[in-house]
């Protein structure tokens, strides 16, 4: 009975077996007959339907649409192993030394995942120890897209093989070699190796002071100076804090003009304004033509009072002799403390300065510690020139140099170019051969820039591009193969340093023994007998001079050295020609505000030396010397890249290196206008207390509450100062840290490094010449420069000027203006304005004493910006990483420029604002630093990149709870004051007042 | 007994009767739109539209498409917001304030005065949107409790209170002019005969049957409402004065600013009443409704604050001068003699000298006269906050940071754009709206008694 049994599923199975069998069986379908009319000639016959066709069609439309849309793939690859010095997230930092023919430096390179970000200074060096705007900017040359990608033969892409045999086959014994000053040991010696004529060129040429030593000192360098033990210095067309010969002196000066009885007087004896001028206590209107005559007249003055025999003079301009007789006095009375630098390009003018040093007795000159960052001899480039165009030379070869650009006259069509450079500029654009080189943070180098200091340069990343560095490129070319690295290290033994190759590298110099030529007592007192001196130039006359952010051109297509304003003009983005107010009304040209805010000016035609240039802007300065007028040079670039291309004037086409001036020959107003990058609309202070400033005088003599009063408001209470007349509850001040920052007045000399450090450091965008001519520039930080005018509130008040017309007249600067600088950034107010009207609170306060900005949620009202009185908010005005206004001008636009971006800061989105942080990131690196290490937080756990950056020590940061911290100093120094204290927003950064040293 | 006022004048001209007072007014609604208004809405609209894509040219690329800068980062957008706010301020002032008092004359006039408000803070509503780096995240300034923990909005600002202060002017004006439109919007109802065009009218008639107890209650939520929004009228224009009151910008830290905003609003928007009015009654025949006496109350009122408005000018270059304070006073002898002088002057001869005119009969019942000075109080009150806003920060503090600003075509765009978009709600407005609130102002209609006498004579009684 049991296999009767049948069991069912269910009743449809009992009722209708035939159908459950048939479903059964069917169980697994059978695929549909898929397109099988493909390939079959009788369509109509085919099983698939028309529906299914169009099935199919829709899901494989579908299916390739969506596999079209590809996910963005960001591909990051962790380390296999680890490189030992390498943590993510935390910098390594890597001492180098640097030279481009003008610039000399010792730095420390900081590095983030094997890139390097920023550069410093290594103040252990021994010589050149602090950086300038352009040293700062030099780290985003290596991420220029614009570099040469490798070598090239005949305009098109080559191997390094063929390149070298091409450029080998080249070379000939009437072959030369053209580059900047070369101090580096192993280049000259693989020049050697090279055997051709080798000829330098500098584009600042110091060549006739250089023969004047040549001649007493047997080698071609310039004695070294120093400050530290000078009481006066008279500057005589010598921009010593901005661009001198190579030396920097802005730390000593610094130093010396901390405020005391033996604080240093600096006379400053010049043509156009420069940063030296503006920093000088007593500032002389000379022409260029005129500064053989002033020297003369000083040395007169003194030989008179030592009795020595005087020389024949056309004599001085009324305006301005007695002037220069006092400056003579006061060098005279300084005697050994007394020093003049002068550095225009003249043998008579050299020995002159160099015979008042004599007579005077100075112990500032070095003679036997020559400075070697100069070389190039005016004579070798004429002669040059002339054997270029006899066709006496068949290859040219240059390195690092562009001579297209710099050397006028010179024709590059009559050699074979064989070009070794960073990129296709106007001369390598000519070459046969294209050789790249790398660029400093690259490279192996080694130099010697002055007697007994030797530096070495180590590559902090490897090369971006197929480039090598020039020490290797020579080498080859002369036929030698090792890398880099091997002919340093020979090079390394051959001098027999004292120090080891690991900590040579790790420090980054070594010193060695020191020079052996005459000490200046020593040296034979000059003869000036045959010296003549012409009569000064009574027609306009033209010179040329550097820009801190621009300098000979080597940064003509880095978007950070363009927005850096000028510190004097306080224009980016341009040169023009400087002109004196007076010279402008003659010429009928002027400058003016359009409706925006932004600078426009009159253009001229202008010929110099039979070469015109048409439409060129005019800016008329203040303090300039009537009857001259001075262009920068390294602008007017046509190949430097997209950032650079088409800015500005080429100055060296005017005037050569070798001169210092020339007769404008016609000069006349167009009817063209040309629009300015201003970042300053007004520039005086109108009477206010913004830079407090005292003679030193006053400053010694008189108590601080009459030349630094503080503001007090009257009250039932009495007098209160405004911390104490307040409305709003205090923050706790006591617990943690409070971070305060004091900028010295007297250390500062405008010199701008600072700001390009606060771009590097916080990634400030970069925005362009259009947008900073609508006032629209991105600086956290910024140096303010005023001008002292001729009207002053007592002034009108003694002589019953109404208000209307003093304010007027107090808008315009004074012709021999006092200049000022004063950095600002984010003050970071305990009582901030900002952060009481921002309505989501995207701004607000630390516990540390700081104004934080959240820029995630900030919605961008810009309420804080008006409300600022500092106005030192700034807001993102487009999508400066996307739009494609700025694609040529934002380094974070472009693939390379991207990776000069500091990782532990934002890249800031439209429609934010952003402001000084106060290097919020490395506070809490200092922090965890400390933390790590259990011990406290102490004086220089904290990198502040403009502090860093200043060679000057004008700006001091600390822990004002921390006792032991330098700011505690500051905070209590009579010269401390807060800028607008009046306001009662109890900043954290606070000044201290400029000291001029003058009655 | 009967008594008849001897001093009043009839507020209805034209021998009006209950049912001619409807027809009038249900005319524009149930006629073809004129030419003119044809006209007048294409170019409202093409002006709508121009703006529209300079809103969304800015919010597509950034603020910097506007003419701002470092040390000027509001500019137009916040002026227009300011003047559109101020102007909205009449309606309020009308239907709530006048009402309280009592004060007949404003039935004819608050409908549209009420509109106008509604469609001025709309446009005002804008400016504080769009002038936001990051408009997307405009919903921040709501305290909305959210994920972020404690993240909250700052109640410390005056930009959060204006946030209040609008949407409250906005919510409680748009309430106060619904619940008069009521029994208006049944009178359409009961009259048209179109079946679309009658079930909208009846949706928006909320079922209004005109008896005694829907009466009892319309007055009462009218007098509730207006003893509402009253406050409002002086709190609207007080805060937004807060913006640049309790900031620390000499020309801006001013304690005058509340009343002084107050009464520059009242003035702006009669001004803008006066404007509109003058062209309805022409256009749509309403001469009998909105006549020459209301339009002389409302050149007095101009007169009036405009002096108030001028005092307040003045007080301000004396405390200036007073104060004793170099950025206090550099800030006021900057507007008259600085490089925006031009609009200071603008300001004073459009708004303290223009208004005295009115002092004369003569000059304040003619009615060319009158659009006239009432475009040029709108130009001025304009320039009263552009020279408020822009000439204090141009050149404020440290003169390092001093600059100037100039409009670009968005800046211009925009603001033409919100008075095309203002004129196209005005229209739409005037085309589907009761114009004048009629059932309030049959009211009125035999107030004089007059007529009732003529009328009495003429037929005797029955």
């Amino acid at each position: 009975m049991t296999e009767n049994n049948k069991y069912w599923r269910g009743i449809e199975e009992q009722s209708n077996p035939d159908l459950t069998k048939k479903l059964a069986d069917n169980e697994f379908a059978t695929a549909p007959e898929t397109l099988d009319f493909i390939g079959d000639d009788n369509v109509g016959e085919a099983e698939t339907s028309r529906r299914d066709f169009l099935k199919f069609m829709g899901f494989t439309t579908a299916a390739a649409t969506l596999a079209a849309c590809e996910a963005p793939i960001v591909e990051s690859i962790p380390y296999v192993v680890k490189p030992d010095s390498l943590t993510p997230g935390l910098p390594s930092f890597y001492a180098t030394s640097m030279f481009d023919g003008q610039d000399y430096a010792s730095l420390l390179i900081k590095t983030r995942e094997g890139r390097p970000i920023l550069v410093q200074p290594n103040c252990e060096a021994a010589f050149n120890t602090c950086t300038n705007a352009r040293l700062q900017s030099s780290v985003l040359n290596l991420y220029d897209g614009a570099r040469l990608r490798g070598p090239k033969v005949n305009k098109k892409d080559s191997s390094w093989a063929t390149a070298i045999s091409q450029a080998k086959s080249m070379i000939s014994d009437t072959s030369v070699l053209l580059t900047p000053t070369i101090i580096s040991p192993s280049l000259k010696k693989a020049i050697e190796t090279l055997n051709v004529k080798h000829i330098t060129f500098d584009a600042i040429s110091q060549s006739k002071r250089l023969d004047v030593y040549e001649e007493l000192l047997g080698k071609r360098a310039l004695p070294s100076v120093s400050l530290l033990n000078a009481h006066v210095v008279v500057g005589l067309g010598a921009d010593f804090l901005g661009d001198y010969d190579g030396q920097r002196f802005g730390a000593d000066y610094a130093n010396r003009r901390k405020p005391s009885p033996e604080m240093l007087r600096h006379i400053q004896i010049e043509a156009g304004m420069s940063i030296s001028g503006a920093n000088a206590d007593l500032r002389v209107k000379a022409r260029v033509s005129e500064y053989e005559l002033v020297l003369g007249h000083i040395y007169n003055y003194i030989a008179k009072k030592v009795g020595q025999p005087t020389l024949k003079l056309y004599p001085l301009r009324e305006d301005i002799k007695m002037q220069v007789l006092n400056s003579a006095q006061e060098l005279f009375d300084a005697a050994q403390h007394g020093l003049i630098v002068s550095s225009f390009n003249s043998v008579t003018g050299e020995k002159l300065a160099l015979a008042i040093n004599q007579m005077i007795g100075s112990s500032c000159i070095d003679t036997s510690n020559l400075v070697y960052l100069n070389s190039s001899k005016d004579e070798e480039i004429g002669q040059l020139i002339i054997d270029v165009a006899e066709g006496k030379v068949d290859t040219l070869i240059t390195l690092d140099i562009n001579p297209a650009h710099d050397i006028t006259g010179l024709d590059l069509s009559k050699v074979n170019l064989v070009a070794i450079s960073e990129r296709e500029d106007e001369t390598a654009s000519q070459a046969k051969v294209i050789l790249p080189l790398s660029h400093y943070l690259e490279s192996w180098g080694d130099f010697i820039p002055k007697d007994g200091v030797y530096s070495v340069a180590q590559p902090t990343i490897n090369p971006l591009f197929d480039s090598k560095s020039a020490i290797e490129i020579l080498f080859t070319l002369s036929g030698k193969n090792a890398t880099a690295k091997e002919l340093l290290q020979e090079s390394v033994e051959d001098l027999g340093l004292a120090k080891g190759w690991n900590s040579l590298l790790h420090d980054g110099f070594a010193e060695t023994s020191a020079g052996k030529t005459l000490s200046f007592s020593d040296l034979t007192i000059i003869d000036i007998t045959d010296v003549a001196i012409g009569k000064p130039l009574t027609e306009l006359e033209f010179y040329t001079y550097s820009k801190t952010g621009m300098g000979i051109g080597k940064y003509a297509n880095n978007p950070w050295a363009f927005e850096l304003p000028d510190p004097i003009t306080r224009l980016s983005w341009d040169n023009y020609l400087v002109m004196s107010a007076a010279d402008a009304v003659k010429l009928g040209v002027e400058n003016w505000a359009e409706s925006n805010g932004a600078m426009n000016g009159t253009t001229v035609n202008l010929k110099v030396n039979g070469v015109v240039l048409t439409n060129v802007a005019i800016w008329v300065q203040p303090g300039q010397t009537e009857g001259t007028i001075g262009m920068a040079l390294g602008f007017g670039r046509t190949m430097a890249g997209k950032v650079g291309n088409n800015i500005g004037w080429n100055a060296l086409q005017l005037l050569p290196s070798d001169e210092s001036y020339a007769a404008v020959e016609t000069i006349s107003a167009t009817e063209n206008e040309h629009e300015f990058a201003s970042v300053q609309l007004a520039h005086t202070m109108m009477g206010r207390k913004i830079v407090n400033e005292v003679n030193l005088p006053d400053y010694l003599n008189k108590p601080a509450s009459e030349w630094n009063e503080r503001p007090t408001f009257e009250s039932f209470r009495g007098p209160l100062q405004p911390s104490e007349a307040n409305l709003w509850d205090d923050h706790d001040h006591v617990t943690s840290h409070m971070w305060n920052l004091s900028i010295d007045l007297n250390a500062c000399d405008g010199c701008g490094a600072c700001i390009v450090a606060c771009h590097l450091e916080n990634n400030v965008p970069i925005v362009g010449k259009d947008e900073v001519r609508r006032h629209r520039d991105m600086h956290w930080l910024r140096i303010d420069r005023y001008y002292s005018s001729d009207m002053t509130p007592e002034k009108a008040k003694k002589e019953g000027v109404g208000a209307i017309e003093k304010y007027a007249k107090m808008e315009v600067p004074s012709e021999s203006p006092s200049v000022t600088f004063m950095p600002v950034m984010c003050v970071q107010c305990n009582h901030a304005p900002c952060e009481t009207v921002c309505p989501v609170g995207a701004t607000v306060h630390s516990r540390e004493g700081l104004n934080h900005m959240a820029y995630n949620r900030c919605i961008g009202t810009r309420y804080c910006a008006n409300n600022c009185p500092y106005k030192v908010r700034r807001f993102n005005w487009f999508n400066y990483k996307g739009n494609d206004k700025f694609a040529d001008v934002n380094p974070s636009q472009d693939d390379y420029g991207r990776m000069v971006l500091n990782p532990d800061v934002t890249v800031r989105s439209r429609g934010v604002i952003e402001k000084c942080s106060m290097c919020i990131q490395s506070i809490q690196m200092g922090k965890l630093k400390a933390k790590k290490a259990g011990r406290p937080l102490k004086e220089g756990d904290i990198d502040i990149a403009c502090l860093n950056s200043c060679g000057s020590d004008a700006i001091v940061f600390g822990d004002i709870n921390n006792p032991e911290n330098k700011i505690n100093e500051k905070k209590e120094d009579p010269r401390m004051y807060y800028l607008l204290e009046e306001i009662g927003t109890q900043p954290s950064v606070f000044y201290q007042t400029k000291v001029r040293n003058r009655a | 007994m009967h008594y008849e006022s001897p001093v009043r004048n009839p507020l209805i001209l034209g021998d009006k009767s209950y049912s001619e007072i409807t027809n009038d007014i249900a005319k524009p609604i149930e006629s073809k739109a004129p030419r003119s208004w044809w006209i007048a809405f294409s170019i409202a609209f093409v002006m709508f539209m121009w703006g529209l894509g300079c809103i969304l040219y800015t919010i597509g690329t950034g603020i910097g498409v506007w003419g701002l800068n470092k040390t000027v980062d509001w500019a137009w957008d916040i002026t227009n917001f300011v003047w559109w706010v101020g102007i909205g301020h009449a309606g309020t002032l009308i239907s709530a304030v006048l009402l309280l008092f009592r004060q007949k004359w404003r039935m004819a006039i608050n409908r549209s005065a009420e509109a106008m408000t509604i469609f001025s803070v709309i446009q005002a509503g804008l400016f504080p949107l769009i002038h936001m780096g990051r408009i997307w995240n405009a919903y921040w300034v709501m305290p909305i409790p959210n994920q972020y923990g404690s993240l909250w909005v700052n109640f410390n600002s005056p930009l959060l209170w204006d946030v209040f202060a609008i949407s409250t002017y906005l919510t409680v004006s748009t309430v106060f002019w619904y619940v008069g439109l009521i029994p208006d919007f049944a009178m359409i109802r009961d009259r048209a005969i179109n079946p679309v065009q009658k079930h909208i009218y009846k949706i928006l008639s909320f079922g209004w049957g005109g008896q005694a107890k829907h009466w009892q209650r319309f007055e009462e939520v009218s007098l509730v409402l207006a003893g509402l929004a009253t406050p409002l009228v002086l709190s609207v224009h007080t805060i937004v004065s807060f913006d640049f009151a309790t900031s620390v910008i000499p020309g801006w830290h001013t304690t005058i600013f509340p009343p002084y905003f107050v009464a520059g609003a009242i003035f702006s928007g009669f001004a803008m009443v006066q404007t509109l009015l003058l062209i309805v009654r022409k256009i749509f025949k309403m001469e009998d409704y909105i006549n020459i006496e209301h339009i002389e109350m409302m050149n007095i009122v101009i007169m009036v604050t405009g002096s108030i408005v001028g005092v307040a000018y003045i007080t301000e270059l004396v405390i200036a001068w007073y104060s004793g304070v170099e950025y206090e006073q550099y800030a006021f002898l900057n507007r008259a003699t600085g490089p925006y002088w031009w609009a200071y002057w603008s300001m004073m001869t459009c708004n303290v000298f223009s208004p005295q005119f009115m002092w004369s009969k003569k000059l304040r019942t003619n009615l060319i006269f009158t659009f006239v000075i009432s475009i040029v109080v709108n130009i001025g009150m304009w320039f009263e906050r552009f020279v408020i806003i822009v000439t204090s920060i141009h050149r404020d503090y440290l003169p390092s940071s001093w600059s100037m600003f100039s409009p670009t075509f968005v800046d211009i765009g925009i603001y033409i754009g919100t008075i095309g978009f203002f004129f196209v709600l005005f229209l739409l407005y005037a085309r589907t709206f009761p114009v004048i609130a009629q059932a309030e102002l049959k009211t009125i209609l035999k107030s004089s008694g007059e007529n009732f006498k003529k009328h009495h004579n003429e037929h005797g009684t029955h």
